[in-house]
């Protein structure tokens, strides 16, 4: 019996030996201890190339800004460029001939008047706008039959109050501004609404006279330093007419002539589009901005995204690829040799190869677009997370989940990785929590996280809060993410400061507030700063503009 | 006289002895001969500890209560009724429940009828042996992943000594909680040769058939959606996590069972081994589905696109175990007749042990790609916004080995130490491709 006992003394004393000898093992799933681990793909040489071309802490400004302006709309990009932001950021989609359009929602609800316009049905000026092309002896292009039997076939494909049922000239018809001034009473403008709608009239289209949706072209001409031109009515001038390939045909020869974009300098790459897409018109886009007198000299990029698949055209890419081309944007076919980011104060970015930034949730859409820029322009690949999982989101944003679309972006070209933050307004989820940010470093892709709204968001994710009470803290990210910070005449502190930071870029709808942080925090017109991709190497934005314009005298310096 | 009425009897308690879960002889019984009536009571506890060494994913070490059980019986002439309830984990759970009534033909030849909630007879070897005189701390994950357990429902067993025939009816469930849908039917057999039997060896070899018809599940838009459940733990009670080897299979429909067994043992050594196989069907009212898919615009144009774009097929599995023994010092092994199966260490006894498992729940589609973040597979190689929905599988495989060292006190304490190593591949874990599992069993049974 006593023997017994011993036994099973010593085999219960083996046994707690074994446990007690774990306690180095990971006794419960840790991301922070996983992201450190895991294997994570490092991008490849041609791609940190042009990763390269994008400004280190980049300031998009998203949609423009939907805090102080309509978003997406002349006013909103005019007053993103005289802030002195590096990237007007936009949302692409297609109109019904073709327009790439910068719209955020799934359809235009919100951000124009369009209900009250059109009503949710195929727009009653939509035989009007087919009888507004005109031959040149005056006469109507179309006929009447030809006309009705396509309004017929616009009524099959319609899509309530989306993108790609309405012709561009239809949507200049609409007020783009007066909902921002109905939703944000704080910031109305009696410049941002219109004061009237669009009509027909005497066999033309007349458009509204407020702030309009906008073609990406119109993003462009904002960039440069132009503006809108237009009439002594306010209304804008776009003229429009029948391509030339089309100049001949019927509508319904147009309707079901062979649909498809051929990539401009390479006609291997071609995709269609589908039949509802008449892509017949062409409107007069060189002649359609005058120069801003506001402009001050800042040229900043654009950053540009593919919505959803389901919204566009199979041939987006392409055309999107075909229209920067054709607006000397296209840095593939006409590279910048231009450097500098920024120069005596101004911003720079819209004369480097960095000009053009795109951005993408959709997994058709990054497939395709490398298909056609071949990863030779930046790429964003963006990050969301819901429940239950939406068809482009990450469903695990675990670290495994994490490093799979890490490695997946980069296989299909992108430079950029997109997460969302948390926050005010927004509430996003969080998804740029400081081990995700360590997996992008390691990832030596850009790491630019939307949207920042408040300066408590800016402190989070710069690292201000890590050190709050003083300097010497540590994470256990410091390896890749801690940087020394050396002081500016412009900093809020001397000497330097050592602070680990949780992004390369963002879109802000604040950039007031982002800019004035970075730069009083030394992320911002410094001379040697710390690059955390060239490892002992400074990179220098000393020549940024260091002054931040104060928003709401700007708005009214601009004219709303 | 009284010779005359005990003979039988005897002869009967011979029978029914082993139709139970527990194969150790209860120690506490009640006799009762002038009313030919024998009680017995029993218990059984197992008390496990476990060490897990993971290179990803941790499981959580330590120790549990992995089964307490409470066991009854009662035999009245040709008629034996049997019960044992669990309390492992802190938690009461019906376990086997039945009434069985045997006969004994002029041949020597047993047939036995047997009604109630016990083991199906094609749910493998192992299942079919109880846990309490396996000769491991687990079964093979194999018989856990692809074999069946209890089943309620009415059997017939013919034994000879060459031959056992064993097949019966059962339902799904046994108190028929389902939310919607009827309980299935399952009709199974086991079916075994034994070329050897003599009192120092017995060589059996057999095969067992399996078709279910799963006829509970919930009701999603009308239509009634069936699902399966296929998973192992790894070989393992005090952490059961079974996410490294487990697939949910939607839409099923019929599940078919077909395995192969063989046992060798004599006094000192035994081998033994299964190979499971098992294939699923699928079936939907597909038509509904795509019906109230149209509440949209985004329509999918027409019944074909929404076929194509969710196909179902067939899904197969397989999986195999060896495990082999010998006894250094001990009683003999001992085969059970009556069940079919290997009897537990019997007396004070020291055996060493080994086994080789193998279960796949991975029927994947080539050509399609995975992506981890999502969990899903694409048809088409890359990721899309709307793919065609993808019928792979990616449940997970392991090669798993142990080895075990078991040394029983006496009759009724059994002390078990055994060590496994998993190599594990599922593409939604690829960080956990090895797993180190050290484990013992203190097991106290009258």
């Amino acid at each position: 019996m006593f023997k017994n006992l011993v036994r099973v003394g010593l085999l219960s004393t083996v046994m707690l030996a074994a446990f007690t000898s774990c306690e180095d093992e990971q006794q419960f799933t840790n991301e922070n201890t996983d992201a450190r681990r895991i294997e994570v793909s490092v991008l490849p040489d041609n791609l940190a190339k042009v990763r390269d071309y994008v400004p280190l802490y980049a300031v998009a400004a998203h949609r423009g800004s939907i805090f102080w302006t309509p978003e997406e709309t002349e006013a909103s990009w005019r007053w993103a460029r005289e802030m002195g932001a590096d990237y007007l950021e936009s949302d692409m989609q297609a109109t019904k001939d073709g327009i790439v359009l910068a719209n955020h929602d799934e359809n235009l609800k919100r951000t124009t008047n369009i209900q009250y316009v059109f009503s949710d049905y195929v727009p009653t000026t939509r035989k009007d706008f087919y009888r507004s092309f005109r031959n040149a002896d005056g006469s109507q292009h179309f006929t009447e039959a030809d006309i009705e039997a396509q309004y017929q076939r616009d009524v099959n494909d319609f899509r309530t109050f989306y993108t790609m049922s309405y012709y561009y000239a239809e949507l200049l018809m609409l007020d783009a501004g007066s909902w921002f001034n109905n939703s944000s009473l704080e910031e109305a403008r009696p410049g941002f609404a219109a004061s009237h709608n669009g009509y027909y009239r005497d066999g033309k289209i007349v458009y509204s006279d407020g702030q309009y949706v906008s073609a990406i072209q119109d993003q462009i001409a904002f960039a440069e330093g132009k503006k809108l031109r237009r009439n002594a009515d306010g209304e804008r001038i776009l003229t429009y007419k029948i391509k030339d390939k089309y100049a001949n045909m019927t509508l319904e020869q147009i309707y079901n002539s062979e649909h498809k974009t051929v990539k401009c300098d390479d006609p291997n790459v071609s995709y269609s589009y589908a039949a509802k897409y008449m892509d017949f018109v062409e409107y007069d886009f060189a002649n359609a901005y005058v120069d801003d007198e506001q402009d001050t000299g800042n040229r900043p990029g654009i950053y540009i995204e593919f919505k959803e698949s389901w919204l566009n055209p199979k041939d987006m890419e392409v055309r999107v690829y075909n229209v920067l081309a054709e607006q000397g944007w296209n840095i593939i076919t006409k590279p910048e040799s231009e450097k500098r980011f920024y120069i005596n104060g101004k911003v720079n970015v819209g004369n480097t190869n960095g000009k053009v930034i795109l951005q993408t949730f959709s997994f058709d859409a990054l497939h395709r677009a490398y298909d056609v820029f071949k990863g030779q322009m930046p790429m964003c690949f963006l990050l969301w997370i819901s429940e239950p999982p939406y068809a482009t989101d990450i469903a695990f944003d675990t670290p495994t989940g994490y490093a799979d679309f890490i490695r997946y972006g980069q296989e299909y070209g992108a430079h950029i990785m997109g997460p969302a933050i948390s926050g005010a307004p927004n509430n996003y989820p969080e998804m740029n929590q400081p081990w995700q940010a360590y997996m992008i470093r390691k990832s030596q892709m850009l790491n630019h996280p939307y949207s920042f709204d408040s300066y408590a968001q800016m402190a989070k994710y710069m690292g201000y809060y890590v050190d709050y009470y003083g300097q010497g803290n540590t994470t256990m990210f410091d390896d890749l993410l801690r940087l020394t910070i050396p002081a500016t005449p412009y900093t809020n502190f001397t000497g330097s400061n050592s602070v680990p930071v949780y992004l390369d870029g963002y879109f802000t709808n604040r950039s007031e507030i982002s800019l004035q942080y970075m730069i009083e925090n030394g992320f911002r017109c410094n001379g040697a700063l710390p690059d955390p991709f060239h490892p002992g190497q400074t990179y220098d934005n000393s020549q940024a503009p260091s002054k931040v314009p104060d928003p709401k005298a700007l708005l009214t310096r601009l004219g709303y | 006289m009284k010779k005359y009425i005990l003979m039988p009897l005897l002869a009967v308690f011979a029978l029914t002895a082993a139709a139970q879960d527990f194969d150790t002889d209860p120690t506490l019984e009640l006799e009762n001969a002038e009313k030919e009536v024998k009680f017995t009571v029993g218990a059984r506890m197992m008390a496990d500890a476990a060490y897990y060494n993971s290179d990803f994913t941790p499981l959580q070490s330590g120790a549990s209560i992995t089964d307490a059980r409470i066991r009854t019986s009662m035999t009245y002439k040709d008629w034996y009724f049997y019960a044992d309830f669990g309390f492992g984990g802190g938690k009461f759970a019906q376990k086997n429940i039945f009434l069985q009534y045997s006969h004994l033909d002029n041949n020597d030849n047993t047939h036995a009828i047997k009604l109630g909630y016990y083991n199906d007879p094609a749910g493998s070897m192992a299942r079919n042996t109880s846990l309490g005189s396996y000769h491991f701390i687990s079964r093979p994950g194999s018989t856990n992943a692809l074999g069946e357990g209890r089943e309620l429902g009415v059997s017939y067993k013919f034994n000879s000594n060459r031959f056992m025939a064993y097949q019966g009816v059962f339902t799904e469930n046994a108190y028929n909680k389902i939310e919607a849908g009827f309980n299935g039917m399952t009709v199974a057999g086991r079916y075994l040769f034994r070329p050897i039997v003599d009192e120092t060896q017995t060589l059996h070899i057999g095969a067992n058939v399996r078709f279910a018809h799963m006829g509970g599940g919930v009701v999603t838009n009308n239509v009634l959606k069936k699902t399966l459940h296929l998973g192992q733990a790894l070989e393992t009670y005090v952490d059961e996590d079974d996410q490294f080897v487990s697939c949910e299979l939607p839409w099923i429909n019929n599940v078919f069972d077909a395995g192969a067994e063989l046992l060798y043992h004599n006094d000192r050594f035994f081998v033994r081994g299964e190979y499971l196989y098992k294939h699923t069907t699928k079936k939907r009212d597909s038509n509904t589905l795509w019906e109230a898919s149209n509440n949209n615009i985004d329509t999918w144009g027409s019944y074909d696109w929404w076929l194509a774009a969710n196909p179902l097929r067939n899904d197969n599995f397989h999986g195999c175990y060896v495990e082999a023994g010998f006894m250094i010092f001990g009683n003999p092994y001992h085969y059970n007749m009556q069940e079919g199966i290997l009897g537990g260490l019997d007396g004070k006894a020291l055996e060493i042990v080994a086994r080789y498992n193998y279960t796949s729940l991975n029927d994947v589609n080539k050509g399609e790609y995975y992506a981890i973040g999502r969990d899903q597979y694409y048809p088409n190689g890359y990721m899309e916004d709307w793919p065609y929905a993808s019928s792979s599988v990616g449940g997970g495989k392991a090669n798993s080995y142990t080895i075990g060292l078991n040394y029983s006190f006496n009759r009724y304490v059994l002390c078990m130490v055994d060590y496994t190593y998993h190599r594990l591949q599922k593409d939604f874990l690829p960080y956990d491709r090895n797993m180190h599992v050290a484990q013992a069993r203190v097991q106290f049974t009258f």
